[in-house]
């Protein structure tokens, strides 16, 4: 009888090794979905304060000023648009003001598309706009009809 | 940098099925534990409390591999969320019915829906190919429904609500009927929706459309209630209504919406008034009626004197009433898995499913289950939102999923705690279900598919 008593307190502390697994899952699935937000805002961590890399010009639009090869230092955060108050400001006309921003995390670098009217393309596949889209060493961005190889 | 890690290697996923693996795992032995020590007559052996959640686990990992092969790195969370669901009400079925319970729930249910998943995900086009099947599948719709009418297996209630046809297993067709419909409307609105709202007439603030283009749509809603009316399974026609409504109001402007909306309710209005006026009750829906005004009534129901239903035979409230008791006897905590007496509420096992699981596992595990289905409500509802504006045949066809998931477990959670009558719809990846486990289970492999060709087509 008492062997009896000693499992049913067993069971009973293995009650709640069920209801705390079945918490954690519900508090994994809240930082899963935090960590999600926080890579689409941008928001969330510390971002490093130098990034290593920038953008080699391959097609320059209908810029004047800009000449085929030159390279773009390119900071952490990096915004792209015709708008003046962007890192980098690309006078065209197929570029909306605020049109990509491109961001280094510590280890990639990703481009969001900020919803321009032409889009933003990586190796020809069009960015999802508001999505991070990650972007390899050497590919190639397009915004409007500007391209751009990304150089590390 | 974790990040990126976490993303391309779906850890996340990963961390989550481990978790719901060990979860099942653990309410498997506590299930052959607890009837042990309440020394029930055969409790289940122990190696099957071992075998099913490592075949479980095997299954929801083998899809997560196949995500990973094919290098699909959003959405981590829709898929374990419905594993640990499903886990849930394996455990719970396990506890009420054993090992056939669980083989059945397996077989008929979650392998072939996820047999269903991986081939979606192998062939994300082929959502595309979802569209052509909207008349085929609405025909089939129909014609399994009307046949169930007529031709099906008659249960305790008097409902008629499953089909067999030849060696298969008996059918739920009702569940056919609803993912038709989603389709047909996500179909429906798709091809005509701009054409709708371009020719409606203005009249002061709302937009007037043309009747012309609603009589498909409310051609196969009424058909489809005359064949659950005559099947006598009224959750459905309830199902069948929001998700129309439910559908047309994601699809079109409120000014749209709203006098679509009216001309609806005053239709089903009076053909309800109509119907009340002419044509007696049937009898499932007075005693499920008096049921909920009075759980407790005493009154014997009967059908030509006899007797009727083991649902019903001591007073129209039998199977609240014995679902309350569960889960005042659950409480807080529950009682404990196999430890409780949920065998007492008549269909525990796929209807009154919420008042076994509140019973012996209690309230703390309870709301996180609703938690759950809020979150896979949400993540639907967001991919949804996410997908490009031109793809509107599956923003739809998410919406209608969506709709159709979470209506179906409001309707039968009101009814286990009485907040409305009872009507026999199961609730979606928990109860005991071949053909609705399947079709669930099939439209959340929809949802990961678009996941998938969102990032095929945005790479």
């Amino acid at each position: 009888m008492n062997d009896l008593f000693s499992f049913n307190s067993l069971l009973f502390g293995a009650k709640w090794v069920f209801v705390g697994l079945i918490y954690s899952v519900l508090l994994l699935v809240v930082v899963a979905v935090r960590r999600e937000m926080s890579l689409r805002l941008g928001a969330g961590k510390v971002l490093p304060s130098t990034a290593p890399g920038s953008l080699r010009i391959l097609a320059r639009g209908t810029d004047p000023k800009a000449s085929p090869g030159d390279l773009l230092p390119l900071g952490p955060v990096t915004r792209l648009g015709a708008s003046s108050n962007n890192e980098l400001v690309l006078q065209d006309d197929f570029i909306s003001a605020h049109h990509a921003r491109l961001r280094w995390d510590g280890a990639s670098w990703w481009v969001e598309d900020l919803g321009s009217t032409n889009g933003t393309f990586v190796d020809d596949g069009q960015c999802v706009p508001h999505h991070p889209h990650p972007l390899p060493a050497g590919g190639r961005l397009r915004l409007g009809d500007r391209v751009f190889e990304l150089v590390e | 940098m974790i990040c990126r890690q976490d993303i391309s290697d779906r850890r996340i996923e990963a961390r989550l099925l481990a978790l719901t693996s060990l979860i099942v795992l653990s309410g498997f032995l506590l299930v052959a534990a607890g009837l042990r020590v309440r020394l029930v007559q055969n409790p289940p052996a122990w190696t099957s409390a071992f075998l099913f959640p490592i075949v479980f686990s095997v299954v929801f990992f083998s899809i997560h591999l196949l995500l990973r092969m094919r290098r699909v790195t959003h959405e981590q969370v829709l898929l374990p969320l419905t594993a640990l669901v499903c886990g849930i009400g394996l455990i719970t079925v396990y506890r009420l019915l054993g090992s056939a319970g669980v083989w059945q729930q397996l077989g008929r249910g979650l392998l072939p829906g996820l047999l269903v998943v991986a081939a979606l995900i192998l062939r994300p086009n082929s959502v595309e190919k979802i569209r052509r099947l909207a008349i085929p599948l609405s025909v089939v719709g129909l014609a399994l429904s009307f046949a169930t009418a007529f031709f099906g297996i008659v249960d305790e209630t008097g409902a008629r609500l499953a089909l067999k046809i030849g060696p298969l297993p008996p059918m739920q067709t009702s569940e056919v009927l609803k993912i038709a419909l989603i389709i047909f409307l996500a179909w429906f609105i798709e091809r005509e929706g701009r054409e709708v709202a371009g020719r409606a007439r203005p009249a002061g603030w709302l937009r007037l459309p043309a009747v012309r283009y609603f009589i498909p749509a409310g051609l196969f809603v009424s058909m489809g209630t005359i064949a659950l009316v005559q099947m006598a399974d009224f959750g459905a026609v309830i199902i069948l209504g929001v998700i129309f409504f439910g559908m047309i109001y994601a699809g079109f402007e409120t000014r749209i919406f709203t006098p679509i909306a009216l001309t609806g309710l005053v239709l089903a209005l009076l053909v309800g008034v109509v119907l009340f006026l002419t044509w007696e009750l049937p009898t499932v829906i007075r005693f499920r009626f008096l049921a909920f005004l009075d759980p407790w009534s005493e009154m014997m129901l009967t059908i030509g004197g006899e007797p009727i239903g083991v649902t019903v035979s001591q007073g129209p409230g039998y199977q609240i009433q014995q679902g309350i008791y569960g889960i005042i006897a659950g409480g807080l905590t529950g009682t404990g898995l196999g430890l409780g007496t949920p065998e007492y509420i008549p269909l525990a096992h796929s209807d009154f499913i919420f008042a076994a699981i509140l019973e012996e596992m209690g309230f703390v595990i309870g709301v996180p289950i609703l938690i759950v289905f809020v979150a896979i409500l949400l993540r639907l509802l967001r991919l949804a939102a996410v997908l490009p504006e031109e793809q509107a045949f599956e923003r739809l066809l998410l919406t209608g999923i969506a709709i159709h998931l979470f209506t179906q477990l409001l309707i039968m959670v009101g009814g286990t705690l009485n907040l409305i009558p009872v009507t026999g719809v199961t609730i979606p990846f928990l109860s005991l279900g071949g053909m609705a486990l399947l079709i669930n289970i099939s439209e959340i492999g929809i949802a990961i598919a678009l996941v998938r060709r969102l990032e095929m087509t945005s790479a």
